[in-house]
């Protein structure tokens, strides 16, 4: 039993940072604006590092996956708001409708893109997001390019002080719970088999096989519980703090590329990494805003490469390789 | 009964026939050494047998099941395992991680936990005299030493036959004599058949095998005891080239 527990302490580190986070936000005044910004990198890098970081394959369309579980929570609130009673059962039937959208395309999407490698799989992505969002409005899919706005809804359903106390802090607060959750499957996943099938076919996916891995099925499973995770920020942390939305602005490509970022610079395949790379991510973007307006991207990019550059396995890799022979070693996984 | 049987196997690569109509039995227990020099096939032969390549004719059966175009990690369940040319570890995992994947996924049970396969990769890279370096990353090990982790990888999935590819190229010469007795002890111990592909190295071909297939341009030339074998006027014009005129 007391083995069970001790596999699990790797998540202490995280939690305890989401902890801090939540404290700076709830206690400093001024503060809450960039925790949750900082709460939605963490989750998006949790989320992506579940597939990017395990399998070493690079989704360019990941943003896709935050797109339908966005509009899974809009969907839901738009035509379920005038029934009665139903209340907070909407956002909860909006998080199962986000879950259930987001598998659905991760599986038709894996499908066909997973049967790909390398630089090809990554090639063949790129496409699924730009298609999905002309699909959605060349063909007028849930009102085209003019998008959902559910203000109106929200407020009936809630309340104003419902929806304007669920807008600027609950939803902040599920963002948090997500990237809490995709944590622990992470580390679940890294202390069972199908931790070991990811690494192994990550390495060398020839040699996995041989080894008897049936490396589609894993690859496949990361690949879904990814875009999963992507469904449920996309529902918390865009269609309940901003209650509209347009498929320019949540068919984004620029959010993959975050995305991407903060995984390489945490440490891709990391429990801990996300948590680093959010944070270093979210914090240089926010004070660089403001301290350096519009030379902000001229400054940062050679940040990234320096980290990059010094440490190659990311922040939490290094650390990792650092503490190896030290009391710390079973934390930082 | 034959533990491996190839009928008429042919792969080709466009044109290029790299695998002409071989057949061939392996039995239980066996010890085999295929011989050939750079490009006779044995390679394209190997990755036919664990199903990297699935062949244009013939049929590959294995422990009396037709495995011929049966995806590759269905075939290390039944107790077919390999270790590569060039070792190809996961470079990242640890030495312990690495032969506990081979006991998770290829044993014959095919129900092994993390933990009772972590059990297992400890006893096996006991075996194989790794237990300095259980927990290195398997990426930062000594050739020789990615060499003895495959062999332990592959001891992991308790395997009927062992496919080794090369196992003895760029050893040193005390290394392969410690290395061949190694293997043969267990494979004597754990009845296991080994079919070791050797393109240069004889001395390894004598110590252990009992039998030696020769192939020479994708087709098989010579199948015959090892004594016999090497001493075949073929098997020597294929390496020497022909005899002077007198």
């Amino acid at each position: 039993m007391k083995k069970e527990i001790t596999k699990y302490y790797p998540l202490i580190p995280v939690f305890a940072a989401y902890l801090v986070l939540f404290l700076i936000g709830k206690n400093i005044s001024g503060m809450w604006q960039l925790v949750a910004m900082l709460l939605f990198y963490c989750a998006m890098g949790q989320a992506f590092n579940i597939f990017l970081g395990m399998t070493g394959y690079v989704d360019f369309g990941y943003v896709a996956f935050m797109g339908v579980g966005t509009y899974g929570m809009a969907l839901s609130i738009t035509n379920l708001a005038h029934i009665e009673g139903l209340g907070i059962g909407i956002i909860i039937i909006g998080f199962i409708l986000a879950l259930v959208m987001s598998t659905l395309l991760s599986m038709a999407v894996g499908a066909v893109a997973l049967r790909l490698r390398g630089a090809y799989f990554a090639i063949a992505t790129i496409g699924v997001n730009e298609g999905f969002r002309f699909l959605i409005e060349g063909a007028r899919i849930w009102n085209g390019s003019e998008g959902l706005i559910f203000t109106a809804q929200l407020n009936q359903i809630l309340g104003r002080e419902g929806a304007s106390s669920l807008m600027t802090f609950w939803a902040d607060i599920m963002v948090l719970i997500i990237a809490a959750l995709a944590a622990f499957v992470t580390l679940f996943y890294m202390r069972s088999k199908i931790g070991y099938a990811l690494t192994a076919l990550r390495e060398d996916e020839d040699a996995a096989k041989v080894m008897g891995i049936n490396v589609t099925k894993y690859k496949i499973i990361a690949f879904i519980t990814s875009a999963c995770f992507a469904g449920l920020v996309g529902a918390a942390s865009w269609a309940l703090k901003t209650p509209y939305v347009f498929p320019p602005e949540v068919f984004e490509i620029h959010y993959t590329i975050e995305a991407i970022i903060i995984v390489l610079l945490g440490g891709a395949g990391t429990l801990l990494g996300p948590v680093a790379g959010g944070l270093i991510y979210g914090i240089s973007k926010y004070y660089l805003a403001i301290f350096m307006p519009g030379f902000q991207l001229l400054v940062f990019a050679p940040i990234i490469i320096i980290i990059i550059v010094l440490f190659p396995e990311g922040v939490v890799g290094m650390l990792k390789s650092r503490t190896k022979d030290s009391v710390l070693a079973r934390f930082i996984i | 009964m034959s533990l491996l049987k190839l009928e008429n196997v042919t792969k080709r690569f466009g044109g290029l026939i790299a695998v002409n109509k071989v057949s061939l039995e392996i039995s239980k227990g066996e010890f085999v050494g295929i011989v050939g020099p750079n490009g006779s096939g044995k390679t394209t032969l190997f990755n036919v047998i664990s199903g990297v390549y699935f062949p244009e004719e013939g049929r590959v059966i294995f422990d009396g099941l037709d495995i011929t175009t049966l995806q590759p990690y269905k075939r290390a369940p039944l107790g077919l395992g390999r270790t590569f040319q060039i070792p190809r570890p996961f470079a990242s995992a640890t030495v312990r991680e690495n032969v506990a994947v081979g006991a998770m996924f290829g044993s014959l049970s095919g129900k092994v936990g993390v933990d009772e396969s972590l059990e297992i990769a400890d006893q096996t890279i006991e075996r194989v005299r790794l237990q300095e370096h259980r927990d290195k990353p398997a990426g930062t090990l000594t050739p020789v030493e990615k060499k003895l982790m495959e062999i332990a990888r592959a001891l992991a999935m308790k395997p009927k036959l062992l496919l080794m590819d090369e196992a003895m190229a760029g050893m040193h010469p005390n290394d392969i004599d410690h290395m061949v007795a190694f293997i043969k002890q267990v494979a004597v111990e754990e009845k296991i058949a080994i079919v070791a592909m050797v393109e240069h190295i004889m001395r390894a071909v004598v110590g252990m095998a009992e039998k030696v297939i020769v192939l020479h341009q994708g087709s098989k030339i010579v199948d015959a005891p090892t004594k016999e074998a090497l001493e075949d006027p073929k098997v020597v014009e294929v390496y020497l080239g022909h005899p002077p005129e007198e």
